[in-house]
């Protein structure tokens, strides 16, 4: 694709012929280009205006059949809608938690290095005079944000398209008290910071079934079957000993933050189960990214 | 290749990959280390039964906020999918969060969690709420104004157990201590770790051999006697206790005063019922057996002890179970039996009513509930869990013990 873009930029081979450039220099001009290039693509724009779409179908919907017999109804947080466009934020990643944000976040992740290596740039990208493990480090700092933008674009829209159709209200918890709308959307801040931080695990996944194979829609399409893997292992009972270590198994308890006493006990190994899955399958694609002979 | 290019340390590509194997390992042992330190026995001296008990009598009402895990398993058939999110009939199986919050006295707060749905009790003296997430519906519970003062003349002649409708530790463990002195061996068990606390335990073995019930087992907390885990044992399920609620976390310390708080949310619907207070205030001073008050008609009592099969007649069970709010006027004694706050909860809870008292529509089809969760036999239904069993006869008996299903189609 538009490698050559990364080729030609400061950070390639010509700008940084002298070694004497400094490593964190080179790593943030590395960092600068594959950002423009990530959240630049076309491909990757869509994405994301697909999912900020979703905020405004879900909210349209329910402001066009709010006095209609069939409002109230849907899965959870949907009915709070209407009386706070602050759930929106909250109902529209409900939605897409489970698929669609998975989903955007293994196209982008699994393409990191299977991309480059399928149009044949991976072992141009390989002269800049970084090495292997800062590369990858950039690429899953790219996949990372990427992941962010995902979350921030359903959010971010779901605040402003809720706040225009219904108004932003003190907001009632799942445990029946009020909250004033300060701490309301403190307490939607953290949900959206919960769910952007549940998808790391993902990304990491991602970035090694990517640094695996040149093939980038099998690195996508495996990355998106663990997700679903995991879900369905989730909900076999008989596997509860499992649960707990599901990439999975927590997302949904961003509902913490709508019950009247926050527990960061449960926020806190959420996270946790996130950063063990990080670490082992970042040490993964690290190992396999800096032990792999590059042909394209 | 770039990372060649410099002098620096470089790994074999074996070390690269043992770099996984390694993190793998360490996130294995930051997982399995906290696990395999918990259950290690408590070293606590040794105390005898009566010692435990009457610590237990003794302990002050703390304030106290934590995490509960109920768990059943019951046997019972599993129930219809569709039964998702906090409601209270998860309690019937499975394994339920409920978050916990009291003062000590008389203002509480219990939360049974689903996952994405809260469903709240909270008590606060002579008056109670329950919130549904899933429903936004809020019942209110209060007494009349001359009951209110009766409730407060009561609540100062005795500190009474705050009940809850939701069991936690405390609740259970006050039933099984007032049972354990009759009809049981009561032990002290080897100490334990509950919630990260070093508890006794105290064993109420049943001596009938009649009785679905092993034994039950209270975990209580050695620094202030406070309970943390009951357990009760079927005898058919060695392997793991049939009812199981207890603290994985605790603090005896005061809640926030907002959580035990409650206004009802702008655009909920709210339900009001006014709880009558049960005709006896004055409680009887020699409690014991010989101030049993008279049964009922219509309510007979076989056996004794833990193996008392208890009988009630002409019950409409099918209006019952219908949602029909009007035959409870055909349950024994329903008048006397549901004078007391908790029971009329809880039957709030199963027979749904609309605003202005009127049954309504019940939220789940519980006829179904009712073909699932029984069996039918030639004297008539019958529900068999590990630790009860219960038979509705064809002709409006049901007969209810904590016996073998076979010894209540004997008796009936």
């Amino acid at each position: 694709m538009s490698r050559a873009e990364v080729l030609d930029g400061p950070g390639g081979p010509t700008a940084a012929a002298p070694v004497a450039a400094p490593a964190p220099v080179a790593f943030a001009r590395l960092l600068r280009s594959e950002l423009r290039l990530v959240l630049g693509r076309r491909r990757n724009l869509v994405l994301l205006a697909g999912l900020a779409l979703v905020p405004v179908v879900i909210g349209t919907v329910l402001l066009v059949t709010r006095d209609s017999a069939l409002s109230g109804q849907g899965p959870a947080f949907l009915a709070q809608v209407t009386g706070n466009g602050l759930f929106l934020v909250v109902a529209a990643l409900f939605l897409c938690l489970p698929f669609l944000l998975p989903l955007c976040i293994g196209i982008a992740s699994g393409d990191a290095v299977a991309g480059e290596a399928s149009a044949g740039t991976l072992r141009y990208l390989l002269v800049v005079p970084v090495p292997r493990g800062r590369l990858l480090a950039v690429k899953a700092l790219a996949a990372l944000t990427f992941a962010a933008a995902a979350v921030l674009a359903v959010a971010v829209t779901g605040l402003l398209v809720g706040a225009a159709f219904f108004g932003v209200h003190d907001v009632v918890l799942l445990s029946g008290s009020t909250v004033p709308v300060g701490e309301g959307v403190l307490r939607v801040a953290g949900i959206v910071a919960y769910v952007g931080l549940s998808l790391t695990g993902l990304v990491a996944v991602g970035l090694f079934f990517s640094t695996l194979t040149e093939v980038p829609v099998g690195a996508m399409a495996a990355t998106v079957v663990v997700s679903v893997v995991s879900t369905v292992l989730d909900s076999l009972p008989q596997l509860s000993a499992i649960h707990p270590g599901l990439l999975t198994h927590h997302w949904f308890d961003f509902a913490e933050f709508l019950r009247v006493q926050v527990d960061w006990g449960v926020v806190g190994s959420g996270l946790a189960v996130q950063a063990a899955w990080v670490a082992v399958f970042g040490a993964l694609a690290w190992a396999r990214f800096t032990t792999a002979d590059v042909t394209s | 290749m770039a990372d060649t290019e410099r002098p620096r340390r470089t790994l074999s590509p074996r070390a690269r990959w043992a770099v996984p194997g390694v993190v793998a390992v360490a996130v294995a042992a930051a997982v399995g280390v906290p696990a395999l330190a918990s259950p290690g026995d408590a070293d606590l001296p040794q105390v005898s039964a009566q010692d435990l008990l009457s610590r237990v009598a003794a302990a002050e009402p703390t304030p106290v906020q934590g995490t509960v895990v109920y768990t059943a398993r019951l046997g019972l058939p599993e129930l219809p999918a569709e039964m998702t999110g906090a409601d209270p009939l998860n309690l019937l199986g499975g394994s339920s969060t409920l978050r916990l919050w009291s003062d000590g006295a008389e203002r509480s707060r219990v939360s049974l969690l689903g996952a994405t749905s809260e469903y709240s009790v909270v008590h606060d003296g002579a008056q109670a709420w329950t919130y549904s997430s899933t429903d936004d519906a809020v019942t209110h519970y209060t007494l009349d104004p001359a009951d209110v003062a009766r409730y407060q003349a009561l609540a100062d002649r005795a500190a009474a157990a705050p009940g809850a409708d939701l069991p936690t530790p405390e609740a259970a463990a006050a039933q099984v201590l007032a049972l354990a002195e009759q009809d049981a061996d009561v032990t002290v068990d080897s100490p334990t770790t509950v919630a990260g606390r070093d508890a006794y335990q105290l064993v109420v073995s049943p001596t009938d051999d009649g009785t679905l019930v092993s034994r039950v087992v209270v975990a209580v907390d050695a620094a202030t006697a406070q309970p943390l885990r009951v357990q009760a044992w079927s005898t058919s399920d060695g392997a793991a206790p049939s009812l199981e609620v207890g603290f994985t976390d605790v603090a005896f310390t005061a809640p926030d005063d907002s959580v035990l708080a409650f206004s009802a949310p702008a655009g909920a619907t709210t339900e009001e019922v006014v709880v009558p207070l049960p005709e006896t205030p004055e409680l009887p001073d020699g409690a014991g057996p010989a101030a049993a008050p008279a049964l009922p008609d219509g309510v007979a009592v076989a056996g004794s002890g833990w193996s008392t099969v208890v009988t009630l007649s002409d019950v409409d069970v099918a209006g019952l179970v219908g949602g029909d709010a009007a035959s409870l006027a055909t349950v024994p004694g329903a008048e006397r039996v549901l004078g007391s706050e908790e029971a009329q909860d809880l039957v709030q809870q199963f027979v749904p009513s609309d605003g202005e008292g009127n049954p309504g529509r019940p939220s789940l089809d519980t006829t179904a509930l009712y073909d699932q969760l029984t069996t039918a036999v030639p004297e008539g239904r019958l529900l068999s869990s590990t630790l009860v069993s219960v038979l509705i006869t064809d002709d409006g008996r049901v007969l209810v013990g904590s016996v073998p299903a076979d010894a209540l189609r004997a008796a009936a």
